[in-house]
C-alpha cells in the first residue's frame, strides 16, 4: 500500500540530501569568494602588482611579473566562481579539498599585492621560505598521522621536537668540537636526537598502552616535562657554555639538474635538504600508508583494532612502532628547528608549531599529501610576514602571528568542512 | 580513629608521588652537575660528593626560600624589630603569595576536569584577565576611588577570563573541537592580543624596551594582610580561601554542580537525564576562566601591579598537575597549591643560589601527572599497594570491552 | 575435521567462567551451544579462536593436540570465527577487510596485491553461494550481508572449523533463515560448525547436536531430534521455568501516548521511523517487537524527547511533545529505561544515591531552588534501594560494581520513584539472568495495574510474548501489524519481523549490495 512511496521517499537518498546541502553552502562561500574578489578589483585596477622570481638561481636572473592588482583580484575572483559553480554542478560528488588550493592561492597572492600597494616583491625567496617554514609542520604532521591512524592520539609532538631540538644542537656542538667535521656532526646530533624523540614515543606508548593513561593527559606530560627539562638544561649549561649550542648550521643545497628548471628549481630544488627529506617522506608514506600491507594493518588498527585482533595482528606492538616511528620523525622535526632554521636551540624554540601540526593533520584529513597542502599553507603565512615587514608594510605583528593559531582553531572545529579521523584514535585496546 | 587513617591513606599516594618526582628531579640535578661528574674519573668521592652536594644545595635553598631561614628567625625572635620580624617571615609569606594564584587556577582545572573538559588554557586565561583587570584599572584611574577601580578591575578580569574559556566551551558543546588543541591556541593567542594591547602609549611603560605596562600601584592596590615592610602577602589569599569553599559548594551542594559533574561523567547518561551537556561544558569553562581571570587580575592590580607577558608564567600547567593531586577536590586544591606555592616559592631561590633553575619544577610538575595518571608506576617504584585515585580522575580511560 | 576440547577452565578475577568444559563435533556436524547471558558461551569461544588463553585443559584437532597462543595460531589450525559484533573495519572494502592479517603480497616494500585478493574472494563467494560486491564500503553494507563477508573471511582463510557466535541477533527472521541455508552448504563441504545462541527454536532447527552451557558449567546436552523447548529452556536456566510470566488481563483506559504519522530520521539522517501511528492506553502493555535497527531506538528517542522528529504528531496525556525537551517529556510523569543501561541510564562512577536522583534532582524534596537537601537524598535513595531489593553495601557505593541485575534495578527504582503515566521501556532485560529478568517485569506489570500506560520495546520474542497486551512489530520503520498479546505466537510474530506483511515476504532482502 504505502510501502512503494515510503522506499522513494526513503533509501540512500537523505544522507546524500545532506551532502547535497552542504555542497551548496560551500558553493556559496566559493562564489562569495568570487564576488569579493571582483569588488575588491573595481577599485585597484591601476594599482601596479610587480612581482618577479629568481629565473635558475637566488639572485641571479629574475623574471619579472608585472601587472595590476585589479587584474590578479579578477583571476582570484574567476577561479573562485569556477570552483563554486564546479561546486554546483557536480554536488556532492564534487571533491572540494584539492580544489581549494586553486581558491585560496590566487586569493593570497592578490591580496598581497593588495598589501603592497605597487611595491616590487620577489616571491621566489618567500615560496621557497614556505617550504622552508612548512618542514617541521609537515614531519610532526607525519608523526601525527601515523599515531592516528594507527589509534593513538598524539598531542605530545610539540614536546617530541623540543626535546629533539635540545639533544640534536648540543650532540652536534659537541660531536663538532670533538671531530671538526660538520657533516659528520650534523648527521650524528640528527639521529640522536631521532633516537631521544623516538625514545619519547615509546614513553607515550606505554603511559597509554600499558598503563592505559588517559592519551591526552600523557601527551600533556611530555609536553611539559619537555619544556621543563629543555629550559633547565638551557639555564643550567647552555645559556653559560654557549659554545655547546653551537651546532654546524645545515645550509641549502641545490639539487643537480633540477636546481635548474626556470623559476620552479630555485623555488622547489634550491632549499635545505631537510625540504627534499620532506618530499620524500610524504611520498613514501602516502605509498606505505595506502598501498602496502603494513598501510592496511596500521589503519586497520586505528579505525577498528579488534577487527585486527581477532585475525591475529598484533595491534598493541603496531602502536609501539608507530609511536616509536612518530618520535623519531619528529626529533628530525625538532633537529631543524635547531639546526637550520634557529642556528641554535633556545628556550620553548618549538612554539606550538607540534600543535599547529595537529592541525595540518586534521585538515589534511589524515592523508600526508593534504597535510603537506596545509603544512605549506601555515608556512606561507609565516614567510608573508617576513616580506611585509622586510618591505615596511604596517601590519602589526601580533595580528599575523596569530593566524596560525587562529586558523588551526578554525580547523579543529571543523568549520571548513568536518572530516572523519581514525576511528578507534585515543581509546586504549586490551589484547586477550 | 579510623577516619583519621582512612585520610592518611587516602594521603599516602599524592606524598608518594610528589616525592618521587623529586627524587627524579635529583637525578637531573646530578646528571646535570658536569663539573663534579668530569671529577668521578679522578676523585670518585670528591665528584659524588660535589653532585650530591649540589642536589642538597638546590633544594635546601628550596626549602629556605619557602619556609625561611632558621638564622633569621632566630634573630626576629631577639630583636623584635619590625624589619627582622618582616625578613624572618617572608619565605612564608611570599609562599602564600605564590600559593594564591596556584589555588585559583588549579580550582579553575578542577572545575573544568569535574566536567569532562581539560583546561590547559590556564595561562591564556590568566593572561586576558590581567589584562582586562588592567584596561579596567587604567578607564577608570583618576575617575573613583581606589578600592571602586580594584573591584571592578577584578570583576572586569574574572569576566575576560570567563570569556576566553567559554570560547573553548562553546567550540566543543558546538563542534565537537578538542579542547586541549582550542585552549592551548587560545594561549598564544592571548600572548599576542596582551602583547598588542602594550602596544598603546596608555598603557606601555614608557621608555621600557620590554612590553610591560605602566606601574598600577600607585592608583589601585590589594590591600595588605600584614603590614609590614616587604611583606606582600595580600587579601587576594582570602579570597582564594572563599573560592575553594564556593567552588565545593558548588560541585556537591547545588544542582548545577550536580549537573555538570554528571556530565563529565558520562554524557550521553546526562543527556537522557534530562541535563544539557553543552551548557555544562560552557558553563564550566565559562567558570573555569573565571578563576584563571581573577587570578591574573590579582596578579596584575595586586602582586605585581603591572601586566606583562609573563603574567601567567607557565601557571596553567602547574595548576594542571596540582588539580590531578588533589583528586579535583577544593579542599585537596588548597593543599596541593600550599605545597606547590611553596615549590614555586622555593624554586626561585633555588635558581638564585645554588644554580638549579626554576623551570626543573615543569619537570617535576610533569612527573607528578604520570604518577598520578598512572599509579601503577608508584606501585612499581615503592612496592607497597597504595589505594588507587578516586575515579572520578577519569585520568584512565575505560577498555573498550574486547569482546 | 573434528574439533575436541577437553576439561576447559577459564577464571576471570571473581568468576569462574569455564568450569571443565568438554565438547567435541564432527566434521560436517553443526553443534549447538546453548547458553543463557553469561553461561560462558563467548569466554569458551574466545579460548577457542585465541583470544583468551585457558587456565587448564586442551583443545584437540583431528585428534591432535593444539594450543593456541594467539589468534593467528587457531586461524592457522583452520579455525574460524564469526563474531556477533562483527569485527570488520568500517571504512574498508570488502576485499581489504576480508584479506586483512592474511594479504597477499608482492615487491620488497610488502605491497598489498588486491587483485590477487579479489580473484580469491570472487572464486569463494561463487563456490559457496555468499553474494557479494567486493568493491563495497562494509559500512553501505546491510547487516546480513556484513555477516556473509565475515563468513568469507574465515573461508578465506581456509577454515575448516567455523564457530558462529549468536549468528541471527541482528538479523531478521528471512535473513536468519539465509544463514541456515548457508551453513547446510557449509556443512555439505565438510565444515565442522560451532553454533553459539540463547534462541531454542534456532539449536533445534539448525544444530546436529546441542551442548547446554549454564554458569560456566555443562548442563546437559540433547539430540534436536527428540529435545523439546521446555526441557532446553530447564536445562538452560537450572530449575523449571514458566516461558510465560502470569499476569491478569489489562483493563485499557483512556490513551496516554498518542502517536501519528511520525517520521524520526537517524544519525545518518536516513529515515529511520517512517509514518508510525500507535495508541498507548492507560493499565495496558503495549510491546513492540522487531529486529533491532528497524527503527525502534529512533522512536523511543523520539518519543522521549532525544531526538527531534522530522514530522508527525506525539501526545501524552493530551499534551503535545514534538518540540519538548527530554526534561519537558519527564516532567509530564514519563519513566523511560533506556536501551544501554551502561550508557545511558546510569553514571558508572556516581554513587547509587546519586543515579537514584539522575533525573529528578531538580525537583522537591531533593533540592530546593539548586541546592540540594542531602539528608532527603539520602532518605530517598535508601527508600528505593529497601523498596526495589538492591543488593549493595551502602548507597554511597559506584554504581559501577553493582551487578546487572541491581543497577537496572537502580534504574528501574529510580525511573518508579515518581508517580508516572507512561512508562517507556528498551530492552529493559538485556543481559540480565533469568531471576532479575522475571523481577524487572513483574514491577512493570505492576505499573500497569496501578494505571500507567506502558510501552515495551525488545527485539527477544519471549519477552514480547511475556509482558505485551498487544503486540506491534517494527520492521523498516513501520510497523507491520498488531497482535493481540493472546494471539501472538513466534510463527506469525517472526513472519512479520520479517515484513511479510508489507506486501509479501520479499524474495530478496532489501539491498544485499551485490555487483550487477
Amino acid at each position: 500500500m504505502t510501502v512503494a512511496v515510503a522506499t522513494v521517499i526513503t533509501g540512500e537518498g537523505l544522507a546524500a540530501r545532506r551532502a547535497l546541502r552542504d555542497a551548496r553552502i560551500r558553493g556559496v562561500i566559493f562564489a562569495a569568494f568570487g564576488v569579493l574578489a571582483f569588488y575588491l578589483a573595481s577599485s585597484s585596477l591601476n594599482t601596479a602588482a610587480k612581482f618577479s622570481f629568481w629565473l635558475d638561481e637566488q639572485g641571479g636572473q629574475s623574471l619579472p611579473i608585472t601587472t595590476t592588482v585589479g587584474l590578479l583580484w579578477i583571476v582570484a575572483g574567476v577561479a573562485a566562481g569556477v570552483v563554486g559553480l564546479l561546486q554546483f554542478l557536480r554536488g556532492a560528488a564534487f571533491r572540494w579539498r584539492p580544489w581549494l588550493i586553486l581558491v585560496v592561492a590566487p586569493w593570497i597572492v592578490a591580496l598581497l599585492a593588495g598589501l603592497l600597494a605597487g611595491k616590487p616583491a620577489n616571491l621566489s625567496g618567500t615560496l621557497s621560505g614556505s617550504l622552508e617554514l612548512a618542514v617541521p609542520l609537515t614531519l610532526g604532521a607525519m608523526a601525527g598521522i601515523l599515531s592516528e591512524r594507527s589509534g593513538m592520539f598524539n598531542i605530545a609532538l610539540e614536546g617530541k621536537m623540543l626535546v629533539g631540538a635540545c639533544v640534536a644542537s648540543v650532540v652536534s656542538s659537541l660531536v663538532m668540537l670533538a671531530t671538526g667535521n660538520g657533516l659528520v656532526s650534523t648527521l650524528v646530533g640528527i639521529m640522536v636526537a631521532m633516537a631521544a624523540s623516538g625514545l619519547l614515543g615509546l614513553l607515550l606508548a606505554w603511559l597509554g598502552i600499558r598503563h592505559k593513561v588517559d592519551q591526552i593527559i600523557a601527551g600533556t606530560v611530555i609536553n611539559i616535562g619537555a619544556v621543563g627539562i629543555t629550559n633547565f638544561l638551557f639555564l643550567r649549561f647552555l645559556s653559560r657554555n654557549t659554545q655547546y649550542n653551537q651546532p654546524p648550521s645545515v645550509e641549502a643545497m641545490r639539487l643537480p639538474l633540477l636546481s635548474e628548471i626556470p623559476v620552479l628549481g630555485p623555488i622547489l630544488f634550491s632549499n635545505r635538504p631537510y625540504v627534499y627529506v620532506v618530499y620524500f617522506v610524504v611520498i613514501a608514506l602516502t605509498y606505505m600508508l595506502f598501498r602496502t600491507r603494513w598501510g592496511l594493518r596500521l589503519r586497520a588498527s586505528g579505525e577498528k583494532p579488534q577487527a585486527a585482533g581477532t585475525v591475529g595482528i598484533n595491534v598493541i606492538a603496531i602502536r609501539y612502532r608507530s609511536l616509536l616511528l612518530a618520535g623519531l620523525i619528529c626529533g628530525l622535526a625538532g633537529s631543524y628547528l635547531s639546526m637550520a632554521s634557529g642556528g641554535r636551540f633556545g628556550m620553548e624554540i618549538a612554539a606550538g608549531k607540534g600543535y599547529i601540526a595537529l592541525a595540518a593533520v586534521i585538515f589534511g584529513a589524515w592523508h600526508p599529501v593534504g597535510a603537506f597542502a596545509a603544512a605549506l599553507v601555515f608556512g606561507f603565512a609565516g614567510t608573508t610576514q617576513t616580506l611585509l615587514s622586510v618591505l615596511g608594510v604596517d601590519v602589526p605583528p601580533q595580528l599575523l602571528n596569530s593566524v596560525p593559531y587562529l586558523v588551526t582553531i578554525v580547523v579543529v572545529a571543523g568549520v571548513v568542512g568536518r572530516v572523519r579521523g581514525p576511528a578507534a584514535a585515543g581509546q586504549p585496546y586490551e589484547q586477550g | 580513629m579510623s577516619r583519621i587513617t582512612g585520610t592518611l591513606r587516602k594521603a599516602v599516594f599524592p606524598i608518594l608521588a610528589v616525592i618521587t618526582a623529586l627524587l627524579f628531579g635529583a637525578v637531573v640535578i646530578i646528571l646535570t652537575d658536569f663539573k663534579n661528574l668530569a671529577l668521578i674519573g679522578t676523585d670518585p668521592a670528591a665528584g659524588i660528593g660535589g653532585a650530591v652536594g649540589g642536589v642538597i644545595n638546590g633544594y635546601g635553598a628550596m626549602l629556605t626560600g619557602a619556609f625561611g631561614d632558621p638564622a633569621r628567625i632566630g634573630t626576629a625572635l631577639r630583636t623584635m624589630t619590625p624589619a627582622d620580624i618582616a625578613t624572618a617571615i617572608r619565605p612564608i609569606t611570599e609562599t602564600l603569595v605564590a600559593t594564591t594564584p596556584l589555588i585559583f587556577v588549579g580550582l579553575a582545572v578542577a572545575i573544568s576536569f569535574r566536567a569532562g573538559m581539560f583546561n590547559i588554557g590556564g595561562d591564556g586565561q590568566v593572561m586576558m584577565g590581567g589584562m582586562g583587570a588592567t584596561l579596567a584599572a587604567f578607564v577608570l584611574q583618576n575617575q573613583v576611588p581606589g578600592f571602586v577601580i580594584l573591584i571592578v578591575a577584578i570583576i572586569v578580569g574574572a569576566l575576560f577570563g570567563a570569556f576566553w574559556g567559554f570560547i573553548a566551551g562553546f567550540l566543543k558543546a558546538r563542534t565537537g573541537a578538542h579542547e586541549v588543541i582550542t585552549t592551548i591556541m587560545l594561549n598564544y593567542i592571548a600572548a599576542q592580543v596582551v602583547f598588542f594591547a602594550l602596544r598603546s602609549p596608555t598603557l606601555r611603560q614608557p621608555g621600557s624596551t620590554a612590553p610591560v605596562s605602566k606601574n598600577m600601584q600607585s592608583f589601585v592596590d590589594v590591600p595588605l594582610i600584614i603590614n609590614l615592610p616587604a611583606i606582600r602577602l595580600d587579601y587576594s589569599f582570602i579570597v582564594a580561601l572563599i573560592m575553594a569553599a564556593v567552588v565545593s559548594w558548588l560541585l556537591f551542594k547545588t544542582t548545577k554542580g550536580f549537573e555538570l559533574r554528571a556530565s563529565g561523567f558520562n554524557m550521553t547518561a546526562a543527556r537522557y537525564a534530562g541535563m544539557s551537556a553543552g551548557g555544562s561544558m560552557m558553563l564550566a569553562m565559562a567558570l573555569s576562566g573565571g578563576l584563571a581571570g581573577m587570578a591574573g587580575s590579582f596578579l596584575a592590580v595586586g602582586t605585581v601591579g603591572q601586566l606583562s607577558l609573563d603574567l601567567a608564567g607557565g601557571i596553567g600547567f602547574n595548576a594542571i598537575a596540582l588539580a590531578l593531586l588533589a583528586g579535583l577536590r577544593p579542599g585537596g586544591v588548597v593543599l596541593a597549591a600550599l605545597l606547590f606555592g611553596a615549590l614555586t616559592n622555593g624554586g626561585k631561590l633555588m635558581g638564585i643560589q645554588s644554580g638549579v633553575p626554576f623551570d626543573l619544577l615543569f619537570f617535576i610538575m610533569a612527573l607528578v601527572i604520570m604518577f598520578v595518571a598512572a599509579p601503577g608506576l608508584i606501585r612499581t617504584i615503592w612496592r607497597i599497594k597504595v589505594s588507587k585515585p578516586a575515579p572520578e580522575l577519569a585520568l584512565t580511560q575505560q577498555p573498550v570491552a574486547s569482546e | 575435521m573434528r574439533l575436541e576440547l577437553r576439561d576447559i577452565t577459564k577464571r576471570f578475577p571473581g568468576v569462574l567462567a569455564n568450569d571443565k568444559i568438554s565438547i567435541s563435533a564432527d566434521r560436517g556436524k553443526v553443534l549447538g551451544l546453548l547458553g543463557e547471558n553469561g553461561a560462558g558461551k563467548t569466554t569458551l569461544m574466545n579460548i577457542l579462536s585465541g583470544l583468551y588463553k585457558p587456565d587448564s585443559g586442551q583443545i584437540f584437532i583431528d585428534g591432535e593436540e593444539r594450543v593456541f597462543g594467539d589468534p593467528a595460531a587457531a586461524i592457522n589450525a583452520g579455525v574460524g570465527m564469526v563474531h556477533q559484533h562483527f569485527m570488520l573495519v568500517p571504512v574498508f572494502d570488502v576485499v581489504e577487510a576480508v584479506a586483512l592479517g592474511s594479504e597477499p603480497v608482492s615487491g620488497p616494500l610488502g605491497a598489498f596485491n588486491r587483485g590477487a585478493a579479489r580473484k580469491r574472494i570472487l572464486e569463494l563467494s561463487a563456490q559457496y553461494k555468499l553474494e557479494v560486491n567486493p568493491d563495497a564500503r562494509i559500512e553501505s553494507l546491510p547487516v546480513g550481508v556484513r555477516q556473509r563477508v565475515e563468513i568469507l573471511k574465515a573461508l578465506y582463510r581456509h577454515s575448516d572449523i567455523l564457530v558462529l557466535d549468536e549468528p541471527s541477533a541482528v538479523l531478521t527472521p528471512y535473513e536468519t533463515e539465509e544463514l541456515f541455508t548457508i551453513i547446510r552448504s557449509l556443512k555439505e563441504t565438510g565444515t565442522t560448525i560451532i553454533f553459539i545462541t540463547h534462541k531454542l527454536n534456532e539449536v533445534l532447527e539448525v544444530a546436529d547436536d546441542i551442548v547446554v552451557l549454564r554458569r560456566g558449567r555443562i548442563a546437559g546436552q540433547a539430540d534436536p531430534k527428540t529435545a523439546t523447548r521446555q526441557e532446553l529452556a530447564n536445562l538452560m536456566v537450572g530449575r523449571d521455568v514458566e516461558l510465560i510470566v502470569p499476569k491478569g488481563p489489562a483493563k485499557p483506559g483512556n490513551v496516554v501516548l498518542a502517536v501519528k504519522d511520525l517520521h524520526v530520521r537517524d544519525d545518518r539522517l536516513e529515515m529511520a521511523v517512517k509514518g508510525i501511528d500507535l495508541d498507548v492506553r492507560a493499565g495496558e502493555i503495549v510491546a513492540i517487537a522487531g529486529v533491532q535497527g528497524n527503527g525502534q531506538t529512533e522512536l523511543v528517542e523520539a518519543i522521549t524527547g532525544l531526538r527531534t522528529i522530522d514530522s508527525g504528531e506525539m501526545t501524552i496525556g493530551g499534551e503535545h511533545v514534538e518540540k519538548a525537551s527530554p526534561r519537558e517529556v519527564s516532567d509530564l510523569g514519563v519513566a523511560h529505561i533506556p536501551e544501554d543501561r551502561g550508557r545511558d541510564g546510569l553514571i558508572a562512577y556516581m554513587s547509587i544515591a546519586e543515579n537514584y536522583i539522575l533525573d529528578t534532582y531538580h525537583r522537591a524534596p531533593y533540592s530546593k531552588r539548586g541546592i540540594f537537601d542531602l539528608k532527603a537524598v539520602k532518605a530517598g535513595a535508601e527508600k528505593g534501594v529497601k523498596d526495589f531489593d538492591i543488593r549493595t553495601p551502602s548507597i554511597e557505593t559506584y554504581a559501577a560494581s553493582l551487578s546487572g541485575g541491581n543497577q537496572q534495578k537502580v534504574v528501574v527504582a529510580r525511573e518508579f520513584s515518581v508517580p508516572v503515566q507512561l512508562v517507556i521501556a528498551a530492552q529493559p532485560t538485556r543481559g540480565l539472568d533469568v531471576g532479575s529478568i522475571e523481577y524487572i517485569h513483574r514491577r512493570i506489570i505492576e505499573q500497569r495495574d496501578a494505571g500507567a500506560a506502558i510501552l515495551i520495546v525488545s527485539t527477544e520474542l519471549d519477552e514480547v510474548l511475556a509482558v505485551g497486551d498487544r503486540i506491534a512489530v517494527m520492521f523498516d520503520g513501520k510497523i507491520v501489524g498488531v497482535l493481540e498479546g493472546d494471539d501472538a505466537t513466534y510463527e506469525n510474530l517472526g513472519l512479520l519481523m520479517g515484513g511479510a506483511d508489507s506486501g509479501a515476504a520479499p524474495s530478496t532482502p532489501p539491498g544485499t549490495g551485490v555487483a550487477a
